[in-house]
């Protein structure tokens, strides 16, 4: 049948061909028609492009001839194919004076330039003679090129006239005026902002055309300015009745339904302008009762108008029985077998539970449908509403769904998407650690590669910090337990390198903590990790370090130290890397197991990542080394800027490592004379090629008094304290739901916030436990698992039910509701966050969202800005360090010499140089230890020879 | 701005209209049909007629061998968008008469010019179909 009406066409087609289209047009557009695969489809169109280059390159086409060209062009590149060498010619058709080839003429430019084009130059004159003419299909040809072609600079070109326009006598011309004046606001909002009057006129035009065209500009302006426009609340409301009243030409109505896109339209605009706003939403709650009773709901016109209605219901100041209304219309949505009406009744759902949480519980075994639903499309969409139901008692269901859902599939934006929701929810509303832990792991291990890599430090610092409660036993089943599921991971092929970084560090810290594994079996475990990921260098840093400390623990608990033939060949491989920082932790490692266990025990102290470092800004504890000096007959101290005669001081501390290299370093490097005679200035200039840049700082580490451990800290600059300081604040108090820090309500309820929470989750914790427990046994009885998970979900389904299997829970199960209310009382009352809430919020219940934003204002400071911070010092000084080398992969590489030296205290980043040079100046007469040094740098540097780091003898010398 | 693209693909996924209401280079036009036809060819007729794709929906429709495919952003209406898709058929249909893809292959002009009087600069401005057709329909006897 279908085919019969093929060939009729075909036939009425070919007889047209005298004055319309050209056999081969015809011909053409079949061929292209008949192909069956995208091959045959690209060898016609190629063999299209070269006849068309010969024909139009011909002088004498004629111009009807031009025409189908032109379409023939359109085609190929609607077909993917590139056709460029034609574009001169739909311009040059614009110039046409012929309607019919004009427009498609334009139609041609439209649809092959955009607006930046160099041969849009080449149009602007004819659309500016076009926007002149008589005919008014000429100009509306003109205006919708305008509103395609026209970019920021040739806006003033046609301003005037469609300005001009706006009062055209015909309707057409003034409605594409709107929308012509609409896209110069668009691209560039400021050339057009005294004309902006002109919109609000248009709304008043007498044709609903133009007035309906004018509600596009007036809605991008009100969700700009919302309150600018408040005034024209009552006659959008006025609109909206007159349209719902059928007083608008019949031609609007679209199945039986009076204009329903602009009344859509007008109720987006609407939405807007009663948010939040008691007293222009009063105006609209009349005609909004009587859209929604009028509607109808069979057809899908009617149930999109519905939606609109709902949406607009629940964005402004809420009505009791209008809430109503758009709760009834939901469930219908939701009952419906059209996939579809559920999907918008998912989505209104998700809309009206912020007012009305308690709707949602009518509809739950609705909504666990959809999210079983092997439409993805539906799936997501009840995602998403499950996100925005999320509290502590429902997170674990949620979450594993989540997780679930995020494995199986592929599609990688979804996937990043639905991935920092989950750990978005587990920051906020985690249970407990271990679970914590163990959503983090699975979000980890199937994209990590997709998450925020604070997500990482996030985790690292939980599992050193623990609860936050002072009890060390559950930290450190905690760690145990994270160590154990990191030695079974950590052998899975193909790990993301973030959640790699995670597993070295926490195995280094605590893998041999709690006696349970071996030295020698992590730090296998750890070497195979960097076999299999022999390209990553990041994770090999953190490996390499881990090993470091694994080590140092065995050394300062007394035991001899096997370094397997694995480590030994990769810390081999290390010192020959061609990346610095590998080359300098594998010397340090080196450097660290061949000190005694005192020593060890002091640069690399048992679990004290979370210990507050406490700096000595004022090296007080040199003192009496200082006193003892000058009493020997010492000069004293001279400081730098004075000795120098230079005053800025601000710049000597300035960050800008820059400036202050050229401005003071140099100067301050020459009190010492090394004995190396010629050569040391243009060392010391030229010392970029040099890679030795490890030796120093170990001297000025290691030759500090043995009592303080914290070397490296302490002998920083003032500037590295103050870092240092504000870090610690960070880190000195457990929060583990960072994702959200909001400055507004910080102080208010800092800490008291902070121990609240706590409660709720160690209440629900034991209570929660049980009902996944539950969930996943009811998995064998079909029939009641849906119910399960509704209750799982929801908190209380059909009450019987819940007492039946959970009855065991049910003192815990109020003692966490209580804990809730507690929190949201606080919340309330304490905190005016950012989010609008409605004033008349209904008592806390099963579906709060109180508790948003209680966690979201917990952590007052944002950790990882301040370890930016202290990531920009170290980079200087390790730039300063290794004297201009270059640095692969810096800032991955900085960001481990932040962790390393904040949190583990491992003494082993390099101080700058110019400490040690401070030191120096302090103790100008300490003998011939340092100086013998500097003469062997000295040397070494101009030899270019990497030292062998293992010379026992020059730490023995600066120790004793 | 609603409306991102429209678009006519048959089931071959073949491109049969093609308008974009911002610029997207040749080969990111081309990239982006093939993903999306793929898409919705793979779903039946029970499941939603709206799709996520990248940070896109998609809301299509199909009328026998031919599939619109309205891309549009996360504010509008999607029901309202497949009416606005039926709309457009219904013009089509009481301009050509019985409207099959061919009509649409072999006026593509028409069919865009249509689109021109419906959507501006990602919006829906005109959906009366007298307004809409007769701009051609004076073009058609002029010429």
């Amino acid at each position: 049948m279908e085919q019969l009406k093929t060939i009729g066409r075909e036939l009425a087609m070919s007889s047209q061909g005298g004055f319309g289209q050209s056999k081969e047009f015809l011909d053409l557009i079949k061929s292209i028609g008949e192909t069956r695969s995208k091959a045959e489809e690209d060898r016609i169109v190629l063999r299209e492009i070269d006849t068309l280059k010969a024909r139009l390159s011909s002088p004498n086409t004629p111009k009807f001839k031009l025409k189908e060209y032109l379409m023939r062009l359109i085609y190929v590149e609607m077909l993917g194919h590139d056709a460029s060498f034609g574009y001169i010619h739909a311009v040059k058709m614009t110039h046409d004076e012929s309607l019919s080839l004009k427009r498609t003429g334009y139609l041609a430019v439209t649809l092959f330039l955009n607006e930046d084009h160099d041969l849009i130059i080449l149009i602007v004159n004819t659309i500016q003679k076009d926007l002149k003419s008589d005919n008014y299909l000429v100009v509306c040809a003109a205006l919708n090129a305008v509103c395609r072609l026209i970019n920021e600079e040739t806006i003033p070109a046609v301003l005037p006239q469609v300005v001009e326009l706006l009062g055209h006598q015909k309707e057409a011309v003034r409605k594409k005026a709107v929308m012509a004046l609409h896209r110069f606001y668009q691209r560039s909002p400021g050339s057009v902002s005294h004309l902006i009057s002109n919109f609000r006129k248009r709304l008043c035009d007498n044709d609903p055309g133009v007035m309906a065209a004018s509600l596009c500009p007036l809605f991008d302006l009100i969700v700009i300015d919302v309150n600018s426009y408040k005034d024209l609340t009552v006659s959008f409301v006025n609109i909206l009745k007159q349209v719902a009243e059928r007083r608008l030409p019949k031609s609007y109505d679209y199945h039986q339904m009076p204009a329903p896109f602009i009344q859509i339209k007008l109720l987006k605009i609407l939405s807007l302008l009663g948010n939040g706003d008691k007293k222009s939403s009063e105006q609209m709650y009349t005609i909004l009762g009587d859209i929604i009773r009028k509607c109808d709901s069979d057809s899908n016109i009617g149930n999109a108008v519905l939606y609109e209605c709902i949406c607009c219901v629940s964005s402004i100041h809420p009505n009791p029985k209008l809430l109503e209304s758009a709760a009834d219309t939901i469930s219908k949505f939701l009952k419906s077998d059209s996939h579809n009406l559920k999907y918008l009744g998912i989505d209104a759902l998700g809309r009206l539970i912020r007012i009305s949480p308690e709707i949602a519980e009518q509809h739950q075994l609705a909504v666990i449908d959809c999210l079983e639903d092997p439409d993805d499309t539906l799936k997501r969409k009840t995602f998403d509403l499950l996100y925005k139901m999320t509290k502590s008692s429902n997170v674990e269901v949620i979450v594993d769904r989540m997780i679930d859902y995020m494995i199986s599939i592929n599609d990688h934006h979804y996937k990043t998407e639905i991935a920092s929701r989950c750990v978005e929810l587990a920051e906020q509303f985690a249970p407990s650690n271990q679970w914590f832990i163990q959503t983090m792991n699975k979000v980890f291990e199937h994209a990590g590669d997709l998450v925020n890599p604070k997500v990482a430090h996030n985790l690292m610092r939980l599992i050193a910090e623990g609860f936050g409660e002072d009890d060390d036993t559950a930290d450190s089943q905690l760690r145990s337990s994270a160590v154990e599921s990191y030695l079974r991971i950590i052998g899975e092929p193909k790990l993301p390198s973030n959640f790699l970084q995670v597993i070295c560090w926490v195995l280094g810290e605590y893998g041999t903590a709690d006696g349970k594994y071996s030295a020698s079996y992590i730090t296998g475990k750890l070497c195979d990790a960097t076999e299999a990921h022999s390209t990553d260098d990041t994770v090999k840093a953190y490996a390499v370090t881990a090993l470091m400390k694994i080590y140092s623990f065995e050394i300062a608990a007394g035991r001899k130290v096997d370094m397997l033939p694995e480590c030994q060949s990769l810390i081999e491989e290390l010192l020959a890397s061609s990346s610095t920082d590998l080359q300098q932790r594998a010397y340090e490692l080196q450097a660290v197991i061949c000190l005694d266990a005192r020593a060890v025990e002091n640069i690399m102290p048992m679990d004290a990542n979370c210990e507050d470092i406490e700096i000595d800004k004022n090296l007080s504890f040199l003192d009496a080394y200082v006193q003892e000096s000058l009493e020997k007959g010492a000069q004293p101290y001279i400081p730098e800027d004075v000795r120098s005669g230079l005053s800025n001081i601000s710049n000597f501390r300035s960050q800008d490592h820059e400036s202050s290299t050229h401005a003071l370093r140099f100067e301050a490097y020459e009190l010492p004379k090394p004995s190396v005679p010629s050569k040391v200035p243009s060392v010391l200039s030229s010392s970029a090629e040099l890679v030795p840049i490890t030796q120093p700082s170990y001297v000025a580490e290691v030759h500090q008094p043995a009592s303080s451990a914290l070397t490296v800290s302490s002998s920083g600059s003032s500037e590295l304290k103050l870092r240092l300081e504000g870090v610690q604040k960070k880190w000195g108090r457990p929060a583990f739901s960072s994702t959200t820090p909001s400055p507004s309500s910080s102080d208010t309820f800092g800490s008291n916030n902070g121990t609240t929470q706590h409660e709720s989750i160690s209440s629900t914790k034991s209570k929660v436990h049980n009902v996944s427990y539950d969930s996943r046994k009811q998995q064998t009885e079909v029939s009641s698992e849906k119910k399960k998970l509704a209750a799982s979900l929801f908190g209380g389904a059909s009450k019987s039910d819940r007492k039946q299997s959970y009855s065991g829970q049910k003192v815990s199960k109020t003692n966490s509701h209580a804990s809730d209310k507690s929190i949201i009382a606080e919340a309330t009352s304490s905190s005016d966050t950012a989010a609008v809430r409605p004033t008349s919020q209904p008592p806390p219940d099963l579906l709060d969202l109180g508790e948003q934003t209680v966690t979201s204002s917990a952590p007052s400071v944002d950790p990882f800005k301040q370890l930016e911070g202290l990531l920009n010092l170290t980079q200087d000084t390790t730039n300063l360090s290794s004297s201009g080398v270059s640095m692969p992969d810096a800032p991955d590489l900085m960001s481990i010499y932040a962790d390393m030296s904040s949190s583990s205290q491992s003494t082993t980043v390099a101080p700058p140089p110019n400490v040690t040079k401070a030191h120096l100046a302090k103790q100008p007469s300490k003998g011939s230890n340092v100086q013998e040094f500097l003469e062997k740098d000295a040397l070494v540097r101009q030899v270019g020879v990497t030292p062998s780091g293992q010379n026992p003898n020059l730490f023995k010398d600066l120790l004793d | 701005m609603g409306i991102r693209f429209i678009l006519m693909v048959n089931k071959q996924g073949q491109t049969r209209l093609a308008q974009y209401y911002e610029y997207l280079t040749l080969e990111e036009r081309r990239a982006l049909e093939g993903e999306i036809v793929r898409k919705c060819l793979a779903r039946n007729e029970q499941q939603c007629s709206f799709v996520e794709h990248r940070n896109y929906k998609i809301v299509y429709r199909r009328y026998a061998s031919l599939f619109f495919l309205v891309g549009v952003d996360n504010e509008e209406n999607e029901l309202a968008i497949l009416e606005f898709i039926h709309l457009l058929v219904e013009t089509m249909d009481r301009h050509f008469g019985n409207v099959c893809e061919l009509d649409i292959m072999f006026h593509l002009e028409k069919a865009h010019f249509m689109l021109e009087e419906m959507v501006m600069n990602g919006c829906i401005v005109e959906t009366s179909k007298a307004n809409i057709l007769s701009p051609i329909q004076l073009m058609d006897k002029a010429s």
